[in-house]
């Protein structure tokens, strides 16, 4: 009898748990919101204890890196950037650390470095520009259908092209390109990495002109 | 059935809420609620965030002994061991990181140039795009205060030392011959393109335990970790042609570079004040191999240099001017190895081999001169915390010097030496607090000729007294080795010693820099000699002595006007010594009491062009004039030299360059030759040293081929 009771509810607890979400979804989805909400500290404190429960997973410190990588992009003041990009950077190492080769990663680490040299174009513009270009031609080489990296790569080159005075025209293709790929593109799971579309019609909106 | 299902659920109630609370606040070390510290339970999801008064509350159903983290953006990641359920709520202090951008360093005698280094006054890019120095690191490095303007050696002058009171090292490990061949009072440069180098550190004084055996000052290069991208670099020079490559692979990269360099035609159509049979000619290469293990950094780098020319050297002392006719061969080889081990670990290792052979015709005579030198370098690192680092090792230099003087139709003079010199030292990098920080260490010499120790204590503080400003003081005792010219001719000697003493204020504030520095510089145990030159047999003492006092001012702003960048250096300088065959404490030669450099640079982003002008000037240096009585009384006129440059980017891979140096034509002296005995009339006539050629024209084309195309060669400049 104690058997049967202990398996049993063993068995309805396990169950009871296994219906509702688990905690990873539940925490992803309660940092994602609050990214959301423009609450950044607080997204990011919840994927850093998500990361530290999910070793294997390279998503929750992909998001630390992004999260803070668009904040230093968004912050007015200067002097805080560095602290949100060497963040940025020590989550990315720990992500790539897990999942090498991952094109997405890729992709933020070539955010970081054009946060770097939007901090200080003098300094960093030639070093980092490379640097990220570099990114994404590693990242169009295992992925040339990933929507971020072909929009990533083609806003990027519209920087330098602008400042050359040499055509956009094949970048805004590329961008009309990338919004196709972004319509056909299917994440594996709902966290995993599937933003860029809006700001993809954005800069075509305003691309060639 | 109802009642066990009640039982049931109850149960699993109570499994799933088998929970603890845990709270408490997080604080600053000066107990200021922290906001939005991240407080959470390693390895579960349990945590919270701290709210405005750094209060944090959250339940968890962990249990037993787990790892309460703390994180906050530029404080340490804190982590505490704790026991769930016999936790109480308590206050956490977080230590601010000592790696942000704003925490203290030590600066003290230091110029730095780098990407993200707190303490630079330069970036990289600086040494290439400075007017005047043309590519040659040193020549960029004399526009900092500190540095003497010495315009018929070239090389590194500093604080009243002499040039080869600098060692150079590249990642380390010591570069024995660091500047090309050249003719007595003909300026040198740097044999090192500054293209392979990321990042560098110029000592003017006060400087590591790490590093010995140089009296004022040490020049650290480090090469680039990690080739940027696959591509070729093609130079078209007035005087040369260049072409380099970088391969990469997944783990390690290659660069290499060839350039020939031939003066004939330039000198043809440009007038020079020398008289050349044969102008210079150089063909050199240089090689960079790197290879990233999961822990560490190999790096291979090997340079090698073939130079020659033959002129006609008007000597004072000789009827017809003198055919000096040379020929140097130079090799450099340097590996090292960076790597992280075990908990806190790195080591530091490497070694390097460098060879240099001199083939010089003086007339019929022929000197012939071979030096062999090595560095064995092991150095391990010891991270406790980060705030505690240990570093100790050790060095050994092998120098092996030969020299053939073979004098027509009379004989041959044979010298030279072979030294070993044996090395450790330990220090230690200790951060008080984020304000405060400290570098003491001493280092321990024995040198086989010598034969004798020296034992080198060196300490560095840095206090920070404001937001931007910083106080940084240094001591250190330095022992040199005599130089060559005396090692090679006798071995019983002692060290020559210098003791520095630095007061260092730096402010730092939104592109702008501002650095002065008092410094004062004891010199002890010089050698001295009897007779004209150093020679087989003078007499030698280490009877000499002497002091360097001053101040230095660097500022640099990149930020007041936009598109320009502009730096001012300022140094003051009060030396005397009496060494070599002084007769008196006076002031060398090279010393000129007032130097100021002005260098800017601005963007012309309508012509994507960077107009550079430099430029520096120099109070009178003394000289001695046999006319007189007093001993070295004359004093040269001021030195003036004003540079232009313009890199024009015609595309992002093609750059057209035009330098002129000196542009105004100062006729610059900087010393006089006497004659050795006075003429019919009892006066003693002259030479003056002057400059090779009024100007300096350079044109160049640069063109880089690779896959990326906004890389351009602007580094190479």
């Amino acid at each position: 009898m104690t058997k049967v009771i202990t398996s049993l509810v063993v068995f309805i607890c396990g169950l009871a748990f296994a219906q509702g979400p688990s905690k990873y979804e539940q925490g992803m989805e309660k940092a994602l919101g609050l990214w959301k909400e423009n609450k950044v500290a607080e997204a990011t404190a919840i994927f850093e204890r998500i990361a530290s429960v999910e070793k294997d997973n390279w998503l929750p410190n992909y998001y630390v890196a992004l999260v803070n990588t668009i904040e230093a992009f968004k912050s007015q003041d200067k002097t805080k950037n560095p602290a949100y990009l060497d963040k940025a950077q020590i989550a990315l190492d720990d992500a790539t650390a897990i999942s090498p080769n991952n094109p997405e990663l890729m992709v933020v680490q070539a955010l970081i470095y054009t946060a770097w040299i939007v901090q200080d174009p003098m300094a960093n513009g030639m070093k980092y520009s490379s640097k990220a270009m570099e990114q994404y031609y590693k990242a169009q080489v295992i992925a040339p259908e990933n929507p971020r990296v072909v929009f990533s790569k083609a806003e990027f080159e519209i920087g330098g092209a602008k400042y050359w005075g040499t055509d956009t025209k094949p970048m805004c293709k590329e961008i009309e390109r990338s919004i196709e790929l972004f319509a056909k593109f299917k994440p594996e799971t709902p966290f995993h990495p599937n933003w860029g579309l809006d700001r993809a019609k954005e800069v075509l909106a305003t691309c060639g002109k | 059935m109802n009642k066990l299902f009640t039982f049931l659920v109850v149960l699993c109630g109570t499994v799933a809420v088998a929970q603890t609370t845990i709270s408490g606040k997080v604080i600053t070390h000066k107990g200021k609620p922290i906001e939005g510290a991240n407080v959470f339970i390693e390895g579960a999801y349990d945590g919270a965030t701290s709210d405005s008064n750094g209060d944090f509350s959250f339940t968890t159903t962990e249990k037993g002994h787990q790892t309460l983290v703390i994180t906050y953006l530029s404080f340490e990641t804190t982590r505490i061991p704790i026991e769930i359920e016999t936790y109480q709520p308590q206050e956490w202090k977080l230590k601010e990181s000592v790696n942000t951008l704003d925490a203290v360093v030590i600066t003290a005698g230091n110029f730095k140039a780098g990407d993200n280094s707190k303490a630079a006054a330069l970036k990289p890019l600086d040494i290439v795009t400075t007017a005047g120095a043309a590519g040659d690191i040193v020549g960029a490095l004399q526009t900092l205060p500190g540095a003497q303007i010495v315009g018929e050696s070239g090389r590194l002058f500093v604080r009243g030392g002499e040039s080869d009171e600098t060692q150079t090292y590249i990642d380390g490990i010591r570069v024995a011959q660091p500047y090309g061949a050249t003719a007595n009072n003909l300026p040198t440069r740097g044999r090192f393109s500054p293209f392979l180098f990321s990042g560098m550190t110029f000592s003017t004084g006060g400087y590591s335990a790490e590093f010995g055996d140089a009296l004022s000052s040490v020049l650290l290069l480090n090469t680039i970790n990690e080739a940027e991208q696959e591509q070729t670099d093609l130079s078209f020079m007035t005087v040369g042609l260049g072409l380099g490559n970088t391969q990469k692979w997944e783990k390690s990269s290659l660069t290499f570079n060839l350039s020939y360099i031939n003066l004939e035609p330039y000198q043809k159509i440009i007038k020079q004040h020398v008289d050349w049979n044969k102008p210079y000619q150089s063909l050199s290469g240089e090689t960079v191999f790197r290879r990233h293990f999961e822990n560490g950094l190999f790096k291979l780098y090997a340079a090698f240099d073939y130079a020659a020319f033959d002129l006609n050297q008007k000597d004072i002392n000789a009827p017809e001017p003198i055919r000096v006719d040379t020929q140097n061969n130079n090799f450099y080889l340097n590996s090292s190895y960076k790597g992280n081990f075990g908990s806190g670990w790195s080591v530091q290792t490497g070694i390097s081999f460098g060879y240099s052979q001199n083939k010089i015709g003086l007339e019929l005579d022929k000197l012939h001169n071979r030096e062999n030198a090595s560095h064995l370098k092991l150095k391990l690192t010891k991270k406790f915390s980060s705030r505690v680092h240990l570093t100790f090792g050790g060095d050994y230099f092998i120098t092996d010097f030969d020299e053939n003087y073979n004098e027509y139709n009379i004989g041959v003079y044979q010298s030279g030496f072979r030294n070993n010199i044996g090395a450790a030292y330990a220090e230690s990098d200790i951060f008080f607090s984020k304000n405060f920080a400290a570098k003491v260490g001493v280092r321990a010499m024995n040198s086989d000729l010598i034969n004798k120790s020296s034992i080198d204590p060196r300490i560095s503080l840095a206090y920070k007294t404001s937001k931007n400003g910083q106080v940084s003081l240094a001591y250190g005792d330095f022992h040199q080795n005599p130089k060559l010219e005396y090692l090679k001719y006798h071995s019983d000697f002692d060290y020559e010693k210098t003791s520095h003493y630095i007061l260092n204020y730096m402010y730092g504030s939104n592109g702008k820099t501002l650095r002065t520095e008092l410094f004062y510089k004891k010199y002890s145990d010089l050698v001295k000699y009897d007779s004209e030159m150093a020679m087989f047999n003078s007499i030698y003492n280490n009877n000499g002595y002497g002091f360097a006092k001053g101040l230095d001012v660097f500022w640099r702003d990149s930020k007041s006007v936009k598109n320009l960048d502009y730096w001012v250096s300022y140094s003051y300088i009060d030396s005397k010594r009496d060494y070599k065959n002084y007769k008196a404490e006076v002031t060398p030669n090279f010393v000129a009491s007032h130097t100021l450099s002005v260098v800017g640079k601005y963007w012309i982003d309508k012509w994507k062009s960077q107009l550079s002008v430099t430029n520096s000037f120099a109070t009178g240096r003394p000289y001695n004039n046999p006319n007189e009585t007093a001993f070295m009384n004359g004093k040269t006129k001021e030195y003036n030299s004003l540079s232009l440059s313009w890199a024009y980017l015609l595309s992002p891979q093609k750059i057209l360059y035009f330098s002129v140096s000196n542009v105004l034509g100062s006729d610059n002296v900087f010393g006089y030759q006497y004659a050795n005995s006075p003429d019919l009339s009892g006066q003693f006539q002259r030479q003056a040293i002057t400059q090779p050629a009024d100007r300096f024209f350079f044109i160049g084309f640069f063109w880089t081929i690779s896959k990326d195309k906004s890389k351009n060669q602007l580094d190479n400049l």
